[in-house]
Order: C-alpha cells, then structure tokens, then sequence
C-alpha cells in the first residue's frame, strides 16, 4: 500500500485528512469513491499523520454485541463478578475507527454510530449490564457511490465529505503505476514527515485562531442559500476554516480558509441551488431570544444593516457550476434524501435475533447468557464440581431468529402522454396505502416516473410518509415512453435493495403507451431488447405487474404483449382510484407471495 | 463529570422549549415527541432538561423508585420493609436514557446474573422502566428503535405496570413515566399506536436566521472549550427557569379552564377529525400549564390556540396530497375556529 504523500490527484482528500488531525472535533470524512481508487490508502493513511492515533477496523458485519460489547462469560465465571468485554466503539476511544463502505452497514449498525459519534459516548443497557462509556474517535469512512448512497444521518455527523476525482488522465495513471512498481519508502517518508511536523504546529496553533464576523456569517449566508439542514454543518465550517488557517501557520481566518471550508463541509449537504434572496420562510413570528447572554457583546441591530456583502454573491456564483452533480451524488438534496430506517430493514440471512428457547444447540445456536440463566436457578442445588457453575443439558437455550420477508414496490409512472399528472396522484395515492400498512409487512417503496428517453426516481426505497409527501409534485410530462431505460433503472434499485436484505422486488408499472424509445435508438430493436430486460428482471427476481390505464375500448395492446414480454402480469384499470390501485397490488403480492 | 449544555443556552426552538417545559410541568400531558432536521438541538434540548428538574422525595434504597408518601401496593422492595414511614431521600427527578441497542432483560430487568452465578440465587435486578418511574424515558431516535421493545413500551405506558414473568421470576411494580422520544422522520415513520401515545409534538426546523445561527456556533465552541464556565455563565438563567418551572407546578392543580377555551378545544379536534379523545386531553391539560407557566389562574382560548400545533399536528389524518405540513393545517384550523 502506497503511503500517504505518494498518492496520485489526491491532493484534496490530504487535505481533508490533515484538517481532522487537527481539528479531531471534526469527527470524521466520508469520501465517495468508486472502487479501486485507492481509498483504502488514503484511509488507512490517517494514522501514519498523527502518531498517537491507530486505525480501527469497523467490519461490515460486525453485529450489535461486537460494538457494543457485552458480558465476558469467561472472565465471570472465573473470577465470579461480571466482567464486561468491551465492545468495539468503546475501544475505538481516541483512535481512527476505518469503515470502508459504509453505504453498505446494516442499519443498526449505523444508528449506533450516530449515537456514539454524537454524545462522544456509548450507553450500554444490555446482559444485565449498564454502562456509560467515553468514546471519542474519528470515523473514516468510505462508499461507492454506485452501490448506493450512505444514511443522510451519518454523513451530516461527519465533518467533511469529500469526493475523489476519478484519476483518468493517462499521466496521472502512469505515475500511479511507476509509484507502487518503484520502492518508495525513502522517498516520502521525508515528505510525510514534514506533513506531520506542520500538523504538529497546527494543533498548537488553532485554539489561538481567530474568525472576523464578516467571515463567519459569509459562511453562514452560504449554509442557509444552499439550503443546508441543522446547525451541524455550520459548526463543522467554522471548525475546517480555523483548521485550515492553522495548518497555513496563521491565526486569522482567511477567505481561502473559508472557501475550503464551504467545499469540504457546506457543498456536499446542499439540498438546493443557491438561493441569493434571502429564504421566505423565515418565521416573522421568532424574534432572535438570545437570552441569558452578555446582548451588549453583539449589538444585533448594526449587523443588519451591512448584511448585503458582495463576496458571498461571488461564492455563490462559483459554486452554482459544480453544484449541479454533487446534488446528483449525494443524499442530501430532498427527494433524493431517501434512506428509510431501519424498521423494516434486515440484517442479514440469518435475521434479528428475537429470543431464546430450551432446545437443542445441534442445529442452533447457543445463547450463552439465557443458558447460564437458566442454570443459575439450580447452582445450589447442583453438585459443584471443579467449575464454578454446573450446565446440564436442560439448561441449553438456541437463539431463535426471525428474518423479515419485505417486498420493496418499484412504482414506474409513465410521465408520457396527457394524463400523466392523474396517473401520478394515482400512483403516490396508491404508495401512501402501501406504506400505511408498511409496518405489518415491512415492505418499502420506490417511486420513478419516465418520459421522453429517461427515468428518474423521485422516491428512493423508503417506508417514509414524509418522504413521499416531498416527492415532487410536479414532473415535467409529455414526450416519448421509455420502457426499456424504466426497466434499466429497476434492476439497479432492486440490486441496491438486495444487498440490503429485500429478497421481494415488485415493479408496478402505470402506463397507457406503447414503448418507443429503445435504448440503442432503433425502433425495431425494442421488442428484443424489453424481452432480454424482462429476463434480466426475472433473473433478478423481480416480478412485474403492468397497470394499463389507457382509456381506450379499442385494444389492451401495447400494454398487454408489455406484461408478456416482462412475464409480469396484466390488468386493465382505466380510472382507478388510488384505493383500488392499492387494493390491486396487494392482491398481486397476495397471490405471488406463496 | 460530564456537564451537560444547558437548557437556557439554546438559541432559538421556542416551539421544543415550550414542549419541554409544559410537560414537566404537567407530567399527564402524556410526553413530546421532537422531529425534525438533522442537528437542530433535538437532543441537546431533552438531556438539557435534567438540569431542570426539581428533587422529590424516594423511599431510600428502592430500586422500583416509590414515593414515600404513597407506597405502592406489591412493590417487591417496600412491601418487605416492616415500617409504614420508611427512611426518605431527595432526588431530582430522573431522566433515563434508553438507547438503541438496549436488550430486552435491561429494559423490563430480569436475573441479577451477578447474584445468580456467585451466589445462585434468583435476585431480580430491575430494569430502564424501573429506574424511569415517576421520571422521564429518553429514547433518542425512537423511530429507529426496534419493534420488540416498541411493543414492552407501548404496553406498560398504557397499563402503568411492569410485569416480568420471566426465568423463573414473577416480579410487578409501578412504571409510570412521561416518554420523551426524538428522531427525524424521515428516517422511518414512528408506529401510529406509538406516536399517539406522545401528548405534544415539537417539530423544529433550521435557524434561518444568520444572528441566530452565529449564536449557535459560538455558544457551541464556548462549551466545547471551557464547559464548566459555561455552565457557570448560564446558571442564574437556569435558576430562574427552575424557580419558573417550580411555581408553575404548584400552581397547575388550582388552574381553572374557561368555557370558551374548552369549546375551542373541541371544535379544533372536531374540525381537524381527531380520533379519540387523547388530543382534546392533551389540548386542554397543556393550555392550563402554559396559563401556569404565565403565572395565570385560568387557561383562555389564547392558550389553547398556541399549544393547538404542539397537541395536534401529530394526531392528523396523513395524507399525502395535501401539499401544506400537518401544523400548518393545525393553524389554519385555529383561524377558522376563531373566526
């Protein structure tokens, strides 16, 4: 592995890296990254800056128990107290805790984090234990933008986020192989200690760094124009320019400081193109109480009447170029917020673990404390051998699982032709039942609609009824109907969801139209090409139900040889309410559930 | 020791801060639920609130936490002590954290492993629910809390009781606490049965203003740096806001409710097509502790119309295609009712 300084185009992401060991308040980075661009380096790198911080791996299947820790049967039973092992956020206290992928962690893995990232420690209630330990650690994390996008939550707790630039010119590519074919060590070990040396002074340094208010509402200014959500970020802004000051041996923050700050901090949780005006929401109502403290510190009044500074409208200006993509990349913009929670979620093959009963550990597993339980009723009347406790085979207790069957409901709405908007009420009618029942089958939806020659998601898979209701209302309509791009579009929702447990890929498709636009722009290629994609789905395990609501008394044509082709089911229901929409999907899962 | 950032230091969230404090004040409003964006002092704002709260009095060494004056029938502490005026002590009133993660035999409480494994005896060590009588429940992110300990929530907040029959054990003793629960909806929904069990929702949105947000960032550096003196800094606000809440509490009982403000709680619910009859309760009960906090002896339509988002928004009908949010609709209610 290459060290840090000999890492190719990544002059940024070291920059990021250098401002956390600054500036360990910062918490953490994510960086997006797709695969093989040597991010584990640059993770594990972190260490090699600060000597007295070491990298903790967070494996992605590490359960509950593994971070929280949990009961030290042995030690107990040896020594007769309880013994509490720790588990591995606890042990992470003042070390670099490294999870590649963290797109990809079980949801329960994440709220842990947020907890533990939040308070800086971890309450313990479990096997009879109650704890409270200190935790503070730096999460360095990673994920791949195409294998899905990380919780919102997770990103909002970490300072930074930063995305690698893809290395495609052949120059930097070929320095990358001449760096990993050439020993390198002497080479950059130099360098990297001379990174380290700045760092040093720099965490001297920052607590002596100073912010001029005009800067630090600029900052702001920016947060509010991008719509940035919560206070996190302006924290985290105002951490990186002081950090980035420091590191440049000033105490004074600069514009160039807080330019950094507002592309490693504010840019990535922009939910909106930058708004100069100021926002209309502003409550009229909510007076700013500063109370209780020092209000001769800061008369209000004068700020307000020089707020209109120029530079901020520059910034602005330069950020709306790149903003466009990173609003693609990221979760945060807000239809595309779309992470739900964990309710509904599986973890794993084997599911959550639900309880134990008396039975055999052949075929199960033993749950070690509800067996000590139950033996712990008969120690005085057990024979005390050696051991200090004495097990009879009574005593076994298995761990009963339960995985959770969820479907995920793929909702395509065909945005071609004139009744698009009706058939859009009818389809977030027909989601909002769906999710009002997601709570008995734990079942999610996602909502794309398609025209012309693309299909867009406008609600990721999600059982959230506030999330559906902030998928966008109004959708450009009219133009040609997509299919095949749809049917693209479900199979990779469907591969995101079953990495994450969702065996059950559903694809309800609203339509009134002939497919007309192939992917490879010849009319007569469609057929073949909706065929092969209705088996790719198939392989997939994705079934299909075409909803044809055309008005027509004509013919169920183009609709119905559609449901042939995709091997889905047909049915014809022209005006449908939303209810019935529902009704009819349920009976579609009903039947195919078996 | 761990200082926690005080309640008074919040900058702005006036709509949480009264949530909080009206239910502390009247403890049967049945709890908040604060929602909202990330990182907007949800949490902050419910630890801060220990801070708050006046001491009461315990019987000593009873892990059920039974209040002296009123020994609770088949306590398995009290009713083993041979004295009807056990020994007393002063405590403020807890604030217990159940954090996700939590097993169920913590929760309810099961076995003292300790005891059975050293001494084999079958003691019960009592649980989160246990520790939380007579106090506050903090979950933080409770819509991501898991299912099975939804359900032990649910059933004991409606029954009172904490039953355990488990591993040989039998054990009952009195669980009655006001749930404090925070997380973003956007997460995940909350269970409807779990949300209606929530008197008050807080919802609370980023600062849009920039004086305001400055104020957040330096309050937070300031703590972060020096939390002891920040505490300091804040601790006549905060005593203020005690000797507030304290006077507040004694005067709930004699709090009287005018005709008008009643008629305006029904119609609200009536208007809004509220099921049940938790929302008026909940209306009604928190009207008169704002009239208490305003130092008031009896609670007005005013009152009513300003705890009305806080009481009712969460109890709506959703539906997705009404474009305005649930408080919104609340407020437009209130001008038609009192129009």
């Amino acid at each position: 592995m290459l060290p840090l300084p000999a890492l190719v185009a990544f002059d940024t992401p070291r920059l990021a890296l250098s401002l956390l060991a600054v500036e360990p308040r910062l918490r953490g980075i994510a960086f997006s990254a797709p695969v093989g661009s040597g991010k584990s380096a640059l993770l594990k790198g972190f260490s090699t800056l600060v000597p007295d911080i070491h990298s903790i791996d967070l494996p992605l299947s590490s359960d509950t128990e593994a971070l929280l820790g949990g009961l030290d049967i042995e030690a107990t039973l040896r020594i007769g107290t309880k013994i509490f092992r720790d588990g591995l956020l606890a042990q992470s206290n003042g070390s670099a805790l490294i999870a590649e992928a963290c797109n990809l962690l079980p949801d329960q893995t994440v709220n842990l984090l947020l907890g533990a990232l939040d308070e800086g420690c971890v309450r313990i209630e479990r096997d009879g234990i109650s704890r409270r330990l200190d935790t503070r650690f730096c999460l360095l994390t990673s994920f791949d933008p195409a294998e899905g996008v990380p919780r919102a939550h997770l990103l909002d707790r970490l300072g930074m986020i930063v995305t690698l630039p893809v290395v495609s010119a052949h120059d930097a590519r070929a320095e990358i192989l001449r760096r990993h074919l050439t020993p390198h060590d002497e080479e950059w070990s130099e360098e990297l200690e001379l990174m380290r040396s700045v760092i040093y002074s720099a965490r001297q340094l920052v607590p002596e760094v100073t912010v001029s208010s005009r800067i630090a509402s600029q900052l702001i200014e920016v947060a509010i124009a991008m719509g940035v959500e919560g206070h996190r970020a302006d924290h985290f802004a105002r951490l990186v320019a002081c950090a980035s000051a420091a590191l440049g041996l000033r105490t004074e923050v600069t514009e160039e400081d807080a330019d950094l700050a507002i592309r490693l901090v504010l840019m990535p949780r922009a939910t909106q193109l930058p708004q100069t005006a100021p926002p209309p929401q502003a409550p009229a109502d909510e007076p700013p109480p500063l109370s209780g403290d020092d209000k001769s510190q800061e008369p209000q009044s004068t700020h307000k009447e020089d707020t209109p500074p120029e530079p901020v409208d520059e910034v602005l200006d330069a950020i709306t170029m790149e903003l466009p993509a990173v609003l693609e990349s990221l979760p945060f913009a807000h239809q595309r917020s779309g992470r739900a929670g964990s309710r509904g979620a599986i973890e794993g093959s084997r599911g959550r673990h639900i309880g134990s009963i008396a039975g055999s550990i052949r075929y199960r597993r033993l749950d070690v404390i509800a067996t000590l339980r139950a033996a712990s009723r008969w120690q005085r009347l057990r024979p005390k051998g050696r051991s200090r406790v004495c097990v009879k085979a009574d005593d076994f207790r298995v761990k009963r699982f339960r995985s959770k069957a969820g479907s995920l409901f793929v909702f395509a709405v065909d945005a071609s032709g004139s009744m698009a908007l009706n058939r859009m009420r009818q389809a977030k009618g027909a989601v909002h039942a769906l999710l009002a029942q997601a709570y008995v089958h734990r079942d999610k939806v996602a909502l794309i609609s398609f025209r012309s020659d693309a299909a867009t998601i406008l609600l990721p898979p999600s059982n959230s009824v506030e999330l559906l209701r902030r998928a966008v209302d109004q959708i450009p309509t009219g133009g040609a109907t997509p299919i095949a791009a749809t049917l693209l579009k479900t199979l990779e929702i469907a591969e995101q969801s079953r990495r994450k447990g969702f065996k059950n890929v559903c694809l309800v498709m609203l339509t009134d139209g002939r497919a007309n636009v192939g992917l490879q722009g010849d009319r007569t290629l469609i057929e073949s090409e909706l065929k092969a994609l209705g088996r790719r789905l198939g392989e997939s395990g994705v079934r299909s139900l075409v909803i044809d609501t055309q008005r027509s008394f004509i013919s169920h044509g183009p609709g119905k040889s559609l449901a042939d082709w995709l091997d889905g089911q047909y049915l014809y229901l022209p005006n449908a309410s939303a209810e019935q929409l529902a009704h009819a999907v349920k009976g579609y899962r009903a039947n195919t559930d078996r | 020791m761990q200082h926690n950032f005080p309640f008074s230091a919040i900058v702005g969230q006036e709509e949480l801060k009264q949530a909080i404090l009206l239910t502390v004040v009247d403890p049967t409003i049945g709890g908040v639920l604060v929602t909202g964006h990330r990182g907007t002092a949800k949490s902050t704002a419910v630890r801060a609130l220990a801070g708050l709260l006046p001491p009461i009095k315990f019987v000593a060494g009873c892990p059920f936490n039974c209040d002296p004056a009123e020994l609770a029938p088949g306590c398995p502490h009290c009713d083993r002590l041979q004295t009807s005026s056990p020994k007393v002590v002063n405590r403020s009133v807890p604030v217990v954290d159940l954090p996700l993660g939590a097993t169920e035999d913590r929760v309810v409480g099961s076995v003292d492993i300790e005891r059975a494994l050293v001494d084999g005896v079958q003691a019960f060590s009592a649980g989160l629910l246990a520790a939380a009588h007579r106090g506050f429940l903090y979950i933080d992110e409770v819509n991501l809390l898991e299912d099975h300990l939804v359900d032990l929530l649910l059933d004991v907040a409606a029954s009172g009781v904490n039953v355990v029959e488990r591993e040989g054990l039998s054990v009952r003793h009195p669980a009655r606490f006001v749930l404090v629960g925070s997380g973003n909806p956007e997460e995940g929904d909350l269970r409807p049965q779990l949300l209606d069990r929530f008197g008050l929702q807080a919802r609370i949105r980023t600062l849009t203003n920039i004086e305001q947000r400055m104020e957040v960032v330096r309050r937070r550096l300031d703590f972060e740096a020096d939390p002891e003196a920040f505490v300091l800094r804040f601790s006549y606000e905060e005593k203020k806001l005690r000797s507030k809440l304290s006077r507040a509490m004694k005067l709930r009982s004699s709090i009287q409710v005018s005709s008008e403000a009643l008629s305006l709680a029904a119609s609200l619910c009536d208007k809004l097509a509220i099921d049940g009859h938790r929302g008026e309760l909940a209306i009604t009960r928190s009207a008169m502790a704002l009239a208490a906090l305003e130092n008031q002896k009896i609670a007005l339509p005013s009152h009513v119309s300003r705890v009305a988002p806080l009481a009712l928004a969460h109890r709506l009908r959703k539906d997705p295609l009404e474009p305005a949010a649930d408080d919104e609709r609340v407020r437009r209610a209130i001008g038609e009712a009192l129009n």
